[in-house]
């Protein structure tokens, strides 16, 4: 299979420069460019053809029906030849939609198979791209559908603008691997032969991402004795915020009042794994219930329940009832105020903490979801759960991958989706590894929790 | 019957297109990489180079003989399109580039002859060109990139495995008024060949990749991306649609007698009847292969069917028996092209590896 790279970007992102970088760099490979701004690119290059974007709208114009017709033409003819090519390039017009040019490689069975669409690399204008996103155009979908994100022009930005930036890219799409580059100068390994529609990627995504996402931003666990302690709010006294790293950044969003905090105390039986994940369970659980106020100076009792604290001023004292002594786990909404508890005037330090990624008020409508599960799917309900979502929502989903564990195959399940068109095989045997379920779906007015518990639903 | 090694040549690429001259003197090959060879087609042996297209050859034709007028091997024109959007007109005699008509940017993929015109697609761009190369006619641009082309009761299309007829059977019968048929995404517009004007708009709301007409000019048919072959009959304002290939469908052929229509779509060909009120409701004959069929080809004058395979398999077929598989070879590489001579007594086979292999049939 000859691999595919699609090069998108606004006119001036640096497509070009990219282009060019390649093609000088590339010069012992034989290598096939279609591009639709002509000219740009060195001529002297042999296999430079002029492509005119051409839609084929198969189902009376809907997009994700659509295919380039110039493309199965170009590349069918591009297959003519007594030797193979190495590889093909194209570069797409500043304000295409990614979509027809993903989903020609899924639809055309001729295309399908002698080329593998290997990546898409969006180059972006660091500088311009911000206004591109809140306009909510192209540019959102191009990052979107992006396996390589090139964030070019560094140079012309602040730093903190660009972590903000990447940030704002992350949510949009969590999956791709984005490089800040000036002039696109990025290694070319990185942007040829990078396996980005190769599905063994799927696992290797960051497993913050996978992770629920949970109203709660932190939890500690203290070992307590029995009795009556000090739960201590904010920032009152001389005490030291005790949880999380000096300068830890948390993407901090005020949870309405500013003079309230839900908390859930749960006792643990050990810090083991397992322990901790069933009490996160429950803590999620029990946030999604109704709170019980409790003023100032009250007694918190631990145990199956989510207390609200009011405070005063973002600050207040509370009184930790714990009938039996051992290990507790307290459940934060928010990760940014302190918390404190003092045995006998001592503050104890937790023995186990963990920041969790919290549900952002995301500004962009496109946003990344990751569903990671243990356990075997049903064949059948997950085939019945995608055709429905595909029916329903393939509009709105540009882009699904995963690997997914199917009972009664002793294979992995490998699969990827543009729009409405999906593409899964059976792969290599799960061997000694774990088998599990790892799907990410990116696309607009994603519903994440429905999204997991339809898929906890096809579970065999 | 027997098919048997009568000659094989090798080309520097990929062999893109065959094409017999008028008299089966020689057969003009044409790698995708832009040289054209003409070749003895008693031999082999190369008669002429032909510089072709630089940046590649898409298609080759010769200029049919008229009906009725001697042969004249020596005025044999050979008309080339190319990815340098020109049309190049060479003598196949003395191998004499003869004209050059520039088209445009677009890729020249799509030649078909009348007695005295050629018809030249590139992109969304439709000429007519006199053998001088003088434009005729210059169309307006199609709706979409043009994708194939076909004259109602031509002598010789392009691709060669789709409408190749020779005049004697037309004889007797009033010569048909020409009719262009062109494809493009959404559909085949019928233009009179003589006024130029749009006689008829036949929509398709899909991609065609194909096109023929039966040589009795009743059917016209396509091949179709989605993937289906549609049939219409103009005169009638009927059509029909055949679903159910496996992958679109690139190859068609009519016999000479316009009754049998192979159509391949994937690994079998299949063979509809298109006697009386055609194929709707009537089972296709399969005609299977192991791998996807890449070319098909009826004789002229004779009734058999030559189909090829990718894994090399070349077979020969006749329609009208019940055990049609006359013959089966083999050849080392994937053919590209298969073509009959004027005289249906050779077959020409392109590779994919640039090998032009013609074999004799005897039956």
């Amino acid at each position: 299979m000859i691999p595919v790279t699609v090069l998108t970007g606004f006119l001036g992102a640096g497509k070009t420069t990219l282009l060019n970088r390649i093609l000088t760099e590339q010069h012992g490979r034989k290598l096939a460019v279609i591009e639709n701004e002509f000219g740009e690119v060195g001529v002297d290059h042999q296999l430079v053809i002029a492509g005119e974007e051409e839609l084929f709208e198969m189902n009376n114009g809907c997009i994700c029906c659509s295919v380039r017709g110039d493309l199965i033409r170009i590349l069918g003819r591009l297959l003519k030849r007594k030797d193979r090519l190495d590889g093909v390039l194209i570069e797409t017009t500043g304000l295409a939609n990614p979509a027809p040019v993903a989903q020609t490689f899924f639809s055309d069975d001729e295309i399908r198979a002698a080329f593998q669409l290997d990546a898409i690399v969006t180059v972006v204008d660091a500088k311009h791209v911000a206004q591109h996103l809140d306009a909510g155009d192209e540019s959102v979908k191009q990052i979107a559908f992006a396996d390589v994100i090139l964030l070019n022009k560094t140079d012309l930005v602040a730093p903190a603008d660009l972590d903000r930036l990447e940030a704002r890219i992350r949510t949009i799409n969590a999956v791709a691997r984005v490089h800040r580059t000036q002039n696109c100068a990025v290694p070319l390994d990185q942007i040829l032969d990078v396996g980005g529609f190769n599905l063994d990627r799927a696992t290797e995504l960051d497993p913050k991402f996978l992770e629920p996402e949970y109203p709660f931003e932190w939890a500690g666990a203290y070992a307590l004795p029995a009795g009556s302690h000090e739960l201590a709010i904010g920032r009152g006294g001389d005490h030291d915020h005790d949880h999380g790293e000096p300068g830890h950044e948390h993407h901090h969003h005020h949870h309405g009042n500013g003079n309230e905090l839900d908390v859930v105390v749960l006792p643990v039986q050990s810090l083991h794994e397992v322990e901790l994940d069933r009490a996160r369970s429950r803590a999620m659980a029990l946030f999604a219930g109704e709170p019980a106020p409790v003023a100032g100076g009250s007694v918190v009792e631990a145990g199956p329940a989510r207390h609200r604290l009011l405070l005063a001023e973002g600050s207040g004292q509370f009184v930790l009832e714990i009938a039996r002594p051992g290990l507790h786990a307290v459940f934060e909404e928010c990760g940014e105020v302190p918390l404190h508890i003092q045995v006998a005037g001592e503050t104890v330090k937790p023995q186990w903490q963990e920041d969790f990624h919290a549900a952002h008020e995301h500004n962009d409508e496109v946003t990344s979801v990751g569903i990671r599960e243990p356990g075997e799917l049903d064949g059948k309900r997950l085939n019945a759960w995608m055709s429905e979502l595909l029916r329903t929502k393939g509009g709105d989903i540009y882009r699904m991958k995963g690997v997914l564990s199917i009972k009664g195959s002793d294979k992995r399940m490998v699969f990827q989706g543009v729009h409405m068109l999906f593409d899964g095989r059976f792969d290599r045997p799960w061997g000694h590894e774990l088998r599990s379920n790892t799907l990410v779906l990116i696309g607009k007015n994603l519903d994440r929790a429905a999204l997991t518990e339809a898929f906890r639903g096809c579970l065999a | 019957m027997q098919l048997t090694k009568h000659w094989a040549a090798q080309l520097d690429d990929y062999v893109i297109d065959l094409a017999w001259s008028p008299d089966g003197g020689l057969l003009a090959a044409a790698s995708g990489a832009g040289p054209v060879r003409l070749l003895g087609a008693g031999d082999g042996g190369a008669r002429q180079e032909l510089a072709g297209h630089a940046a590649g050859t898409n298609a080759i034709g010769w200029k049919p003989r008229s009906i009725g007028a001697p042969s004249q091997p020596g005025h044999a024109i050979l008309a080339t399109g190319g990815q340098d959007g020109a049309v190049k007109f060479w003598d196949g005699e003395t191998g004499q580039h003869t004209a050059t008509t520039r088209l445009g940017a677009g890729w020249v993929e799509h030649l078909a002859w009348t007695q005295s015109c050629l018809a030249a697609a590139a992109g969304r761009k439709l000429s007519l060109l006199n053998t001088d190369g003088s434009i005729t006619h210059a169309f307006p641009d199609a709706p979409k990139t043009i994708t194939a082309l076909a004259w109602r009761g031509a002598m010789t299309g392009t691709p060669p495995s789709t409408s190749s007829i020779s005049a004697s059977h037309l004889s007797g019968s009033l010569p048909l008024p020409p009719l262009l048929a062109i494809a493009y995404f959404g559909g085949v517009r019928l233009i009179d060949g003589q006024d130029f004007s749009v006689r008829k708009e036949l929509p398709y709301a899909n991609g065609i990749q194909a096109l023929v007409w039966s040589p009795d000019g009743r059917w016209l048919v396509s091949g179709n991306q989605d993937p289906s072959v549609h049939l219409w009959i103009p005169d009638e304002e009927a059509e029909l649609q055949m679903s159910g290939y496996e992958g679109k469908v690139k190859h068609l052929a009519f016999d000479h007698g316009s009754r049998w229509l192979a159509t391949a779509g994937g690994h079998d060909a299949c063979l509809w009847d298109c006697a009386g009120a055609g194929p709707e409701g009537r089972t296709p004959a399969m005609l299977p292969h192991d791998s996807p069929v890449c070319a098909l080809a009826f004789q002229h004058d004779h009734g058999l069917l030559a189909t090829a395979a990718s894994d090399g398999t070349v077979m020969l077929w006749s329609p009208e028996r019940k055990q049609p598989l006359r013959a089966t070879v083999k050849m080392p590489h994937a053919p590209t092209r298969l073509a009959w001579s004027p005289d249906d007594r050779l077959l020409a086979i392109g590779s994919e590896k640039g090998a032009v292999y013609v074999l004799k049939s005897d039956s």
